[in-house]
């Protein structure tokens, strides 16, 4: 098994009530989505919001088949005001 | 501080103009967002931004010069204010410098437009009736599968508009 720590903003944060989420996932998981998959799996009251939230790994944007971040921090980042 | 596209502190617009600079520009467009005291008919009291910085200063860079390069213009600079805002308060700056007037007002609503609908910035309003929301309108996340119906079309659109 290995640890991927998922920070939290906004809504998201709210929701959990924390800014970091600590997951254990095994160790064939490869992908971000993947991970967020694991995510929603253990807090099913994320789930929806989870699918509305984009990725990052430190400054950049990541994508739900990109590999995981080395470092094993995947930021979540909910939808914007926009307007 | 003209520097930074993130600011804890209250935004000064002077120093973002350039006024002293880029001789072959006759036109400056600004935008200045402010804080307004409703949303969908709520009275709004306060504001709080927060933001994934390193991604929203990356988003605003990247913003500034895909603005450049698609206008054509010598200059273009964002600033967005983080923390806690009253009524009135400047949210955000967006300054253009321009050879002609049109490009300048067009530049600059593109780059309010993409900032706006792409940096992971959030605001939290504080209402009248003492509740708050976070207000949750656009999807930055691009990468939904085909098929599915999200609102980051809608986004796209708008930052490209």
């Amino acid at each position: 098994m290995k640890t991927i720590v998922f920070e939290l903003f906004a809504n998201l944060e709210r929701l959990a009530g924390t800014a970091e989420c600590r997951v254990e996932v095994e160790e064939t998981t490869g992908s971000v989505g993947e991970a967020i998959a694991a995510l929603a799996s253990v807090r099913p009251e994320l789930a929806a919001s989870l699918e509305r939230c984009a990725s990052a790994a430190g400054d950049r944007i990541v994508r739900r088949h990109d590999a995981l971040p080395a470092d094993g921090r995947i930021a979540l980042l909910p939808p914007v005001a926009g307007g | 501080m003209s520097e930074a596209t993130l600011s804890h502190e209250p935004l000064s617009i002077d120093a973002l103009l350039e006024l002293d600079a880029h001789p072959e520009c006759g036109g400056l467009a600004m935008f200045v967002g402010t804080v307004r005291d409703h949303h969908e008919g709520k009275t709004v009291t306060a504001l709080a931004y927060t933001a994934h910085e390193p991604v929203a200063a990356r988003v605003i860079r990247e913003v500034e010069a895909a603005t450049r390069e698609r206008f054509g213009v010598p200059y273009c600079r964002v600033q967005h204010r983080l923390g806690a805002l009253a009524i009135g308060d400047i949210a955000i700056v967006c300054v253009v410098r321009a050879p002609h007037r049109a490009e300048a007002f067009e530049a600059c609503r593109y780059a309010v437009d993409a900032v706006k609908h792409g940096a992971p910035i959030w605001k939290e309003e504080f209402y009248a009736d003492g509740g708050s929301a976070f207000v949750e309108g656009c999807c930055i996340r691009d990468d939904f599968d085909a098929g599915h119906t999200h609102d980051h079309d809608h986004a796209r659109d708008h930052a490209s508009a």
